[in-house]
């Protein structure tokens, strides 16, 4: 509904306040994310904007919560805990995410090139199982994990955190795999075939570079969920396993300081970086098939 | 082509399927060895513990586990008079021989079914290494008054079984007397049905305002150049790439008291300083942000069905005389129905599941039933109501799922 | 052809999907070595699956197959040999050309890398693409990308190249040019082509031999010239080259001749070629337009002369395309070539059409 010079003067107040109202949605959508940085670099002790930070005082602004993030306790003005549990818990994310992304990456990509053979058995039941983790939720999951895993002697282990975050991260890579593959050209598996290569020499020389995009961003989305992931570690993870989300849990619970700005704010950029190492994959991907446009 | 009566065969004379299913079993066996790892992995790791969870919603063992001889006894029990000599016998063996860990948490279970049962059954078990021999009738109630009475006696029919509803029907506010009757829970002890209210309404209302924002951005997405387009939908899929955390901190200075908002509408004059607006720890707070958290999965779908409504529907509709209002209500809302549908039914399934977001933002008043489930698996530790309830979520999800499916398919799920 | 001429052998093959319908339904078909073997038909007549069951992407439901006398049923696709020119071209997006070329060279591993680049130099060069070497396939028209395709099918030396309608999505002029361009890099090699098409001038071009495939059975296969002037049955005819068709009752038989009553009444003397047609049966004939001459002068040349009337003329440069009224078939088509003495035609005209009854087969019904 765009401006015409015949647009009757209801008209455009109308088409104006239908691109106010989406302009306060976007701003709705993304304001508090924005808010979140500027206020991690405070110098005060509470999660307000001070008098100095509005005037842009730069005695208002300091890097004394990063410095508590990385564990560095040296600020004796500082009253809140100062621990190594960031830190700690970084590490521990990263550790468990990746070995999830890796593992749900790998079994995913299998999945999805079953699925996606037209004689394969059951093809529309297994799919339907492989993306139950996405639909059932983790309220039900985490409980359902916890109950299990106990008699398997896995929980508050690293081995059932990472069995459970994979379990959460296949579906991601079974839908995304799966619909890189609708797009791949199955002749070229048989050019392959015909040419002599075998199906193992095959799908790492021809296949994996082609569907190759689709399987890291079904990954990255495995990552992310399983480095955002909190319910199911509360549910089966130990003290031991004491992850990112976890200390920000209990951080929003406990004692919220600027602190769990400062690992906001990282997390926001980390979510920046994969969402446009997603976008650029998906068009390096349409470049390399020839998919013209955009 | 010879078209005979009764299966084709081929030309040695086995039937062609029987032949096709031959020639393409390697194929089939490939495709299944492929599948085999992830197939088993997540039986394993993901539809074993579902089944578990809901074999727990109606397990009733616990108690038959530690009271075997009692439960043997109580089936030959007329349930009317005082049971005899050989009941009583029966619970004391049972009391001698069984652990008072075991005890406890068959207890627990036990006061489900009838309050007084948890202490009783403490009580009995500290004193009952001293009853050596009968009459154990009198022994057992002079341990305790209770053992004379016929009702808590009689609470034991509820837990005969291996298998019980109990738990179903205390997650809804109901459940069986004595004589096996379904009631309502006493009054002060009626508290389920109102968060499974609250859920529904929470999700139908985060449904409604998701909708109505996202209506309009989705069509002004799939209407703009894609030039502009993608940076506005780089907007939309931010939020849906940060860690849900990290939104909530998020909102929680937005909307705290001293937070950007109140201080805004301080400053701006519209708020007197001491009347700031209560917009976290209750229900306002957990719809806000569950509206803002949720509104990704209504925009995506509407937006890529809306992507595929050509522009000349309108225009034909307006170079047939209607006037744009017209046209866009008549022509364009009713081809955006399938998506209305997918994303209403997604952010509900998705809301009703909710958990973290009341829990940190909800207070008191904005708890959910995932909330309960959490509580009672966590805290009270009754498995089988948390299991209960989550069996009836699970189910409920299910369904919608499938309604979900029948309007755009699962695979067809997009992410960005 | 004796036996250690024989390539390919497919013996009692069948094919289905589904279990209900039969794709290919009895297929017996020898190939010889270094012949250029085409299977024409429409879309849905087999020809394409039969080439996936011999390259080895479709098992055969029923039935073997041969290669050089060896059973390949077992085979797996990479382990056959074959070269094979897709459809689409199936070009490795994500390799160069050279890359491309190179892939069969290095999985057989029998060559050091010099010994790679130069031949897939040498294969390049003969498809006149030499210097196209480091360009991605996306970068190249379609006609060069045919080429590659081409080039990567006979890089490694295959025995036996497979092309399943190479040409197809090319434009009519370049598919004339690659045409003749794999014709003649078939005869320079010396390679067995199998080569699926649903274009009869291309199959009629290229060929040695040609099989016609119609509702999942081979139809006729014979040399081109042999297709095109004696089909066996009414679909060959019909489907390659222009011809006219009557439909009409034997009436009686001699020899090799018949004479065949058409539902106009008049009667035709032909060659008489289904041996299953007896006295009585139903019988289609088959003409070809240009074996018919326009008032003939000496009439006893031909057995056949009835006369006709002029109903359009299109003319078509170098022959003059007619169409006339004659024994009940409104469509009846002839050529007139455009020749000095031509007989000049006007539409309405009555006209004595004559030919001779080698040229008229009464075929099935």
């Amino acid at each position: 509904m765009a401006i015409h010079p015949y647009s009757t003067v209801p008209q455009r107040a109308w088409h104006y306040s239908y691109l106010i109202f989406c302009a306060i949605v976007f701003f709705f959508l993304v304001a508090p994310l924005v808010a979140v940085i500027p206020l991690s670099f405070t110098s005060g002790a509470f999660l307000i904007f001070t008098p100095e930070m509005l005037a842009f005082d730069p005695e208002g602004y300091s890097l004394r919560w990063y410095r508590l993030l990385i564990g560095d306790c040296s600020d004796a003005v500082v009253t809140t805990v100062c621990s190594d549990k960031w830190v700690r818990g970084a590490k521990n994310s990263f550790f468990i995410a990746i070995c999830a992304t890796v593992l749900a990456t790998t079994l995913g990509t299998l999945a999805a090139q079953a699925i996606s053979k037209p004689y394969m058995p059951f093809g529309k039941v297994i799919m339907a199982m492989m993306i139950s983790p996405l639909i059932v939720p983790l309220i039900i999951t985490a409980p359902a994990i916890s109950l299990w895993y106990s008699e398997l002697n896995l929980t508050q282990t690293y081995t059932g955190l990472v069995f459970a975050h994979t379990v959460l991260g296949i579906p991601f890579v079974v839908i995304t795999v799966t619909s890189t593959l609708v797009g791949f050209d199955q002749s070229l598996m048989r050019a392959a075939a015909g040419l002599g290569g075998g199906p193992v020499y095959n799908f790492f020389k021809v296949q994996m570079p082609l569907i190759l995009p689709g399987m890291i961003s079904g990954g990255l989305f495995a990552f992310i969920t399983s480095f955002d992931e909190v319910v199911v570690v509360l549910f089966i993870g130990g003290l031991e396993q004491h992850t990112l989300p976890k200390q920000m849990w209990s951080g929003i619970r406990q004692e919220i300081s600027p602190t769990i700005l400062s690992a906001a704010t990282i997390l926001v950029l980390l979510s920046i970086v994969l969402l446009t190492t997603v976008e650029l994959l998906r068009r390096r991907s349409d470049r390399i098939r020839g998919v013209t446009g955009r | 082509m010879a078209e005979e009566s009764g299966p084709i065969l081929t030309a040695n004379g086995i039937p062609l399927k029987v032949s096709l299913e031959r020639s393409m079993r390697q194929n089939k066996l490939k495709a299944v060895g492929l599948v085999s790892v992830p197939f088993v992995f997540l039986v394993l790791m993901f539809v074993i513990p579902i089944i578990m969870l809901l074999v727990r919603s109606a397990d009733d063992r616990l108690v038959n586990d530690v009271f075997p001889r009692t439960f043997e006894a109580f089936k030959s029990w007329d349930q009317v008079d005082l049971p005899d000599e050989e009941m009583f016998k029966a619970v004391v063996l049972d009391f001698q021989e069984s652990k008072p860990s075991e005890r406890g948490r068959a207890s627990s279970r036990m006061n489900y079914a009838k309050s007084g049962w948890r202490s009783l059954v403490r009580k009995t078990g500290k004193k009952v290494k001293d009853v050596t021999e009968g009459p154990y009738k009198e022994a057992l109630i002079k341990i305790d008054k209770r053992w004379a009475n016929v009702e808590t006696w009689k609470s034991l029919a509820i837990m005969e079984s291996d298998w019980t509803y109990e738990y179903y029907l205390n997650s809804i506010d109901l459940k069986q007397n004595s004589d096996l009757e379904i009631v309502q829970q006493p009054e002060n002890r009626r508290v389920y049905n109102m968060f499974w209210w609250r859920t529904f309404l929470v999700s139908i209302q985060v449904t409604l305002f998701c909708l109505i924002l996202a209506y309009p951005v989705a069509h002004l997405l799939a209407t703009l150049p894609l030039k502009h387009s993608n940076l506005l939908m780089i907007c939309v899929l931010m939020p849906f790439w940060t860690s849900l955390l990290v939104r909530i901190v998020a909102w929680m200075i937005m909307l705290q008291q001293e937070g950007v908002v109140n201080s805004t509408l301080v400053w701006a004059g519209m708020l007197s300083d001491e009347n700031r607006l209560a917009m976290m720890y209750n229900y306002n707070g957990v719809l806000i942000v569950m509206t803002q958290i949720l509104l990704p999965f209504m925009i995506l779908p509407l937006y890529s069905v809306m992507k595929t409504i050509p522009p000349s529907y309108m225009r034909a509709a307006q170079n047939l005389g209607a006037t744009p209002s017209l046209a866009f209500i008549r022509v364009y809302m009713p081809q955006t129905l399938p998506g209305i549908g997918a994303g209403c039914i997604l952010v509900f399934i998705v809301a009703i599941g909710y958990f973290i977001t009341p829990e940190l933002v909800g207070g008191k008043d904005g708890q959910l039933i995932g909330n309960q489930i959490n509580y009672h698996m966590r805290n009270s530790l009754n498995w089988g109501l948390a299991c209960a309830m989550g069996s009836i979520l699970l189910i409920g999800i299910l369904a919608l799922y499938w309604v979900y499916d029948k309007i755009v398919g699962i695979d067809n799920m997009k992410m960005g | 052809m004796s036996a250690e001429d024989i390539l390919v052998s497919f013996q009692g093959v069948q094919k289905s999907y589904d279990g209900e319908q039969l794709v290919v339904k009895d297929l017996n078909l020898d190939i010889a070595k270094g012949e250029f073997l085409t299977m024409l038909g429409p879309s849905g007549s087999g020809k394409t699956t039969c080439l996936m069951m011999l390259a080895g992407f479709e098992p055969a439901t029923h039935g073997e197959i041969y290669l050089d006398g060896r059973p390949i049923n077992n085979v797996p696709p990479h382990k056959r040999g074959i070269g094979m020119v897709f459809q689409n071209y199936a070009l490795f997006p994500h390799m160069t050309v050279a890359e491309n070329l190179a892939f069969p060279l290095q999985v057989r591993k029998q060559m050091n890398k010099a010994e790679v680049a130069e031949r897939v130099q040498k294969t390049l060069d003969m498809v006149q693409l030499g210097e196209f070497g480091n360009r991605r396939p996306m970068q190249l028209s379609g006609g060069q990308q045919q080429r590659v395709a081409v080039a990567r099918a006979l890089v490694f030396d295959p025995e036996l190249v497979l092309m399943d309608e190479p040409l197809g999505a090319l434009d009519k002029q370049l598919r004339e040019q690659m045409q003749y361009e794999i014709k003649h890099i078939h005869e320079q090699l010396g390679v067995t082509v199998v080569y699926v098409t649903h274009d009869q001038s291309e199959a009629l071009t290229m060929s040695t031999r040609v099989a016609v495939f119609n509702d999942g059975v081979i139809q006729q296969i014979a040399a081109p010239d042999v297709l095109y002037e004696k089909p066996d049955n009414a679909f060959c005819a019909q489907f390659i080259g222009e011809n006219n068709t009557f439909v009409g009752e034997i009436m009686s038989v001699k020899g090799e001749t018949c004479e065949v009553k058409l539902v106009d009444g008049s009667v035709v003397t032909s060659n008489k070629i289904d041996a299953a047609s007896a006295v009585g049966s139903r019988t289609t004939l088959s003409l070809r337009p240009e074996r018919i001459e326009v008032n003939p002068s000496a009439k006893s040349k031909y057995a056949n002369a009835f006369e006709g009337t002029v109903k359009e003329l299109i003319y078509l440069g170098d022959h003059i395309r007619t169409v006339a009224s004659v024994c009940g078939n409104d469509e009846f088509i002839v050529k007139i070539p455009n020749s000095s003495e031509h007989a000049s035609l006007s539409v309405g005209e009555k006209v004595k059409l004559g030919w001779t009854v080698e040229d008229c087969r009464a075929l099935d019904a």
